[in-house]
């Protein structure tokens, strides 16, 4: 049974909104190099969909492809997209309780408000009238708090859609999907792809970033859509009897069978 | 009589490739013949009767990782007699090559026709290897399974 195809989208993401591009900020990763995809780690892979058909032509092997998108210096995929949440509400709570018990009658001394003020953060809000992020507490990757602009943690790349010849030409039928795992958000993009037309089809991935700005003395997270492409290499091939090469016949059992 | 049976290959890539092995849980062979033994184990022996038609169809536990079959050898006990004259040569394996130059045993069906001269009651034990991705280290057979006439 053919397997399933994982393509990994690697982002920059820094280095993408600096340049407000994709091109040379994107690495592209399949699992199909042992099928004659090329350009794996590049921003030029040719993931290859080997295709099969029956005698008669029809389509013998459903090719399926899912993007896993993943962006340079942010919290490692795997672990949990609640983690920052989590964070920001322990961090508080631990605020809170630094705040409840400092000892008001001696005195509150500067070095304790001062930390404690650096504890609170700053958060960041989303643009108004804009979709996207929640406000939250602008974090670091290891999840503390941070005023530094150098520190924070971009949000993951979001995929918004896949177009281009290899989706007009109903090559592959690309959806975003729900799934159980929150590992990009409980949503993924996934395709099953047509292996009857065999050639080189491009197609532009469209992704989200998100840049925090000030603005009127607030921090907001703006959203900058960029797009990237990659193409699709689909082969197709008749399938054919493992034991005669060629249509069904007898089984090759010897004379006398192996005893044991 | 059923006219097909189907022989499925289940397969944990992962687990076969870093214990370097089928056993130890790492495949289950199930058919839907009645009067088979050793379901859902390596030793499956599969009852069969002449002029059915048995098909294997590998299925693996991790979707993105390649599992083929990679041969089916039908394994030969000693001869009673040497064979007068030079033996028959082994067939030569058939070619997986895909039209772009790369092997993809995805492009196999195994499956065939149980003949009329088997011996009944007879276990055929047969060699079935697995293609794991690729690689020196990418094909892992077992020698247990078995075909039998009733």
């Amino acid at each position: 049974m053919a397997q399933q195809h994982g393509i990994i989208v690697l982002f920059d993401v820094e280095n993408a909104l600096r340049t407000r591009s994709l091109a040379g900020n994107t690495y592209w990763f399949d699992n199909m190099k042992l099928f004659g995809s090329t350009g794996e780690g590049t921003e030029h892979l040719v993931t290859i969909v080997p295709g099969t058909h029956f005698m008669d032509g029809s389509q013998a092997t459903e090719q399926v492809l899912n993007w896993l998108p993943a962006a340079l210096g942010a919290i490692p995929p795997t672990v949990p997209r609640n983690y920052l949440a989590e964070q920001e509400r322990a961090d508080d709570r631990r605020t809170l309780d630094q705040l409840a018990s400092l000892n008001a009658d001696g005195g509150v001394s500067d070095t304790d408000l001062k930390r404690l003020q650096k504890r609170v953060g700053k958060r960041a809000r989303k643009p108004a009238g804009g979709r996207g992020l929640t406000a939250a507490k602008l974090l670091d990757v290891t999840g503390k708090t941070t005023s530094s602009a150098g520190a924070y943690n971009y949000p993951a790349p979001v995929i918004t859609d896949i177009t281009g010849p290899a989706v007009t030409e109903k090559i592959m039928y690309p959806a975003q999907y729900g799934s159980p795992d929150m590992i990009y958000d409980g949503w993924y993009w996934a395709a099953t792809v047509d292996t009857s037309r065999p050639g080189e089809y491009p197609y532009t991935m469209h992704v989200q970033l998100h840049e925090l700005i000030e603005q009127n003395d607030e921090m907001i997270w703006e959203s900058v859509d960029l797009t990237c492409e990659s193409t699709l290499k689909i082969t197709t091939d008749p399938k054919r009897n493992g034991f005669t090469g060629a249509g069904l016949g007898l089984l090759p059992l010897p004379a006398v069978p192996a005893t044991g | 009589m059923k006219d097909r049976i189907s022989i499925v290959v289940m397969v944990d890539a992962v687990g076969a490739l870093s214990d370097r092995t089928l056993h130890n849980g790492n495949l289950s062979l199930v058919d839907d013949s009645s009067g088979s033994k050793h379901q859902g184990t390596p030793d499956l022996i599969t009852t069969v009767i002449p002029g059915q038609v048995v098909q294997w169809t590998p299925i693996h536990i991790d979707v993105q990782t390649p599992v083929e079959i990679y041969s089916i050898e039908f394994l030969p006990g000693a001869p009673a007699a040497p064979p007068a004259g030079p033996s028959p040569a082994a067939p030569p394996p058939v070619d997986a090559m895909g039209s772009n130059g790369t092997e993809n045993h995805d492009l196999l069906v195994w499956e065939g026709v149980v003949p009329y001269d088997m011996t009944p009651g007879v276990p055929y034990r047969y060699r079935l290897s697995l293609k794991l991705h690729e690689g020196p280290n990418s094909v892992l057979h077992v020698d247990s399974p078995a075909l039998m006439r009733v």
